[in-house]
């Protein structure tokens, strides 16, 4: 009796009747009720004064509503006449199952969506990116292109202008018993103390690494080194300003250790000039 | 009863007279939207009727089974995902009164002073009434929203319900 009052003072006949309990807790409450009319008894006044209680707080529905209420079921009325046999099967507990939570379908297709989405974004990004890496190559090569013009639009604006420039001479170094077919162009300005040699019409064999050429002056008899310059093929565009000397009576180049040397090898002399 | 089982016109038309307006009491505090608590009260018929079969008076009273249908149905939808997008903004702190006060509450003459009664209960009698029997939450989901052990919700639960007993006794 005692575990009886426990039981009813446990709560869970509340429960049961707000529909607040597990099936399992369910088939043991009807199971008790069953074998207790104790328990049955509260279950019934519980019941009872629920249902006072939801009377209490009835809220009259819309008078409309009773029509499509009731007509709704006529239709399913006819339904059951048409298909007697449907609602035959006896469904044994009242449990009232929870529909399973509708499948939201609308958030599956968005996710779909977003991914091919993403992946035709990356796609489209990938090709997009290979695009600009060719044109970026373009661009440097281009950009190296437009240097090398400017390069030698430049070299020849300054080859003009040591041509054009009056006070320029241009004394031919002409090859010597070493080198026959030589040839060395300097362009000499004694108002300007410059002296530039054109490389890019040099005619001589190119130097290997441990040997230089070396551009001297005679000046009073003497030799005056004006400074060392390679023949390199690859750039041979260039004009180059050697040292300045005042005064000249010969120009003259002769093969010496890189670097150059303060006295010039006359054995190696390649080619010279008399002004 | 009997008629019911057979699903006769005028068994629904009675049920319908007898509970719709319990049923929708219940099932307009669980759900403000008055056009969607039209469709659960619609919803709810359309079950009972379908699933009458199953209904036996020994096991408990008619009504405790329509409005437990009712109750799930509603929360089913409050629940639902579409709903609740819908309505992201409602506070969830709608008290009774409040929806009693836009609605056309029914007072019969034997039940006067109801309202009293729920007034009266103790405010945590009354806490625990409304969230489970007006908000649509279990047991458990009040212990956790309200931060107080299962035991201490089931006492007050029975307290507030026997509250009531006295009442319509």
């Amino acid at each position: 009796m005692e575990d009886i009052k426990a039981y009813i003072e446990s709560g869970i006949l509340e429960l049961y009747v707000l529909g607040d309990v597990t099936p399992s807790e369910k088939l043991q409450v009807e199971e008790m009720a069953s074998r207790h009319p104790v328990i049955k008894a509260e279950l019934d006044e519980i019941e009872h004064s629920m249902e006072l209680f939801a009377a209490a707080n009835a809220v009259e529905p819309p008078a409309q509503l009773r029509d499509r209420v009731l007509n709704s079921l006529l239709t399913n009325f006819s339904d059951d006449n048409n298909f007697p046999t449907k609602h035959k099967q006896p469904v044994k507990d009242n449990v009232i199952a929870m529909p399973a939570p509708k499948a939201t379908s609308f958030y599956k297709y968005a996710f779909a969506a977003c991914l091919a989405l993403l992946i035709a974004s990356v796609v489209t990004l990938f090709s997009v990116y290979n695009k600009l890496q060719d044109a970026n190559t373009q661009l440097i090569a281009l950009n190296s292109t437009n240097q090398k013009f400017t390069t030698t639009v430049n070299f020849m604006d300054r080859q003009l202008s040591i041509y054009r420039d009056t006070s320029f001479k241009v004394i031919k170094l002409k090859g010597t018993a070493n080198l026959p077919k030589g040839l060395a162009l300097v362009a000499f300005s004694p108002a300007k103390k410059k002296v530039v040699i054109d490389l890019a019409d040099l005619n001589m064999p190119v130097n290997d690494k441990a040997h230089q050429y070396q551009l001297w002056a005679l000046v009073g008899g003497k030799p005056v080194s004006l400074g060392v310059f390679d023949k390199d093929d690859a750039d041979s565009s260039l004009m180059k300003e050697m040292k300045s000397v005042p005064v000249a009576q010969a120009f003259a180049v002769t093969l010496e250790p890189r670097g150059g040397s303060i006295n010039p090898t006359m054995s190696q002399m390649m080619v010279i000039g008399n002004l | 009863m009997l008629a019911l089982r057979r699903h006769e016109k005028i068994a629904v038309e009675a049920l319908y007279d007898m509970y719709s307006s319990s049923l929708y009491g219940v099932i307009s505090r669980i759900i403000v939207d008055t056009a969607v608590a039209e469709d659960v009260l619609q919803e709810t018929f359309v079950k009972i009727w379908h699933s009458f079969a199953s209904y036996s008076a020994e096991k408990g009273r008619l009504f405790t089974w329509m409005v437990n249908i009712a109750r799930n149905l509603a929360i089913d939808k409050l629940r639902s995902k579409d709903f609740k997008n819908q309505n992201k903004n409602q506070e969830l702190e709608i008290n009774v009164t409040f929806i009693d006060e836009q609605r056309n509450t029914v007072y019969k003459p034997e039940l006067l002073g109801i309202k009293e009664l729920v007034q009266t209960l103790k405010a945590d009698q009354k806490e625990i009434l409304e969230l489970v029997y007006f908000k649509g939450y279990t047991h458990v989901e009040a212990a956790d929203e309200l931060g107080i052990p299962l035991g201490t919700i089931k006492t007050r639960l029975r307290m507030a319900i026997q509250q009531l007993r006295k009442h319509f006794n």
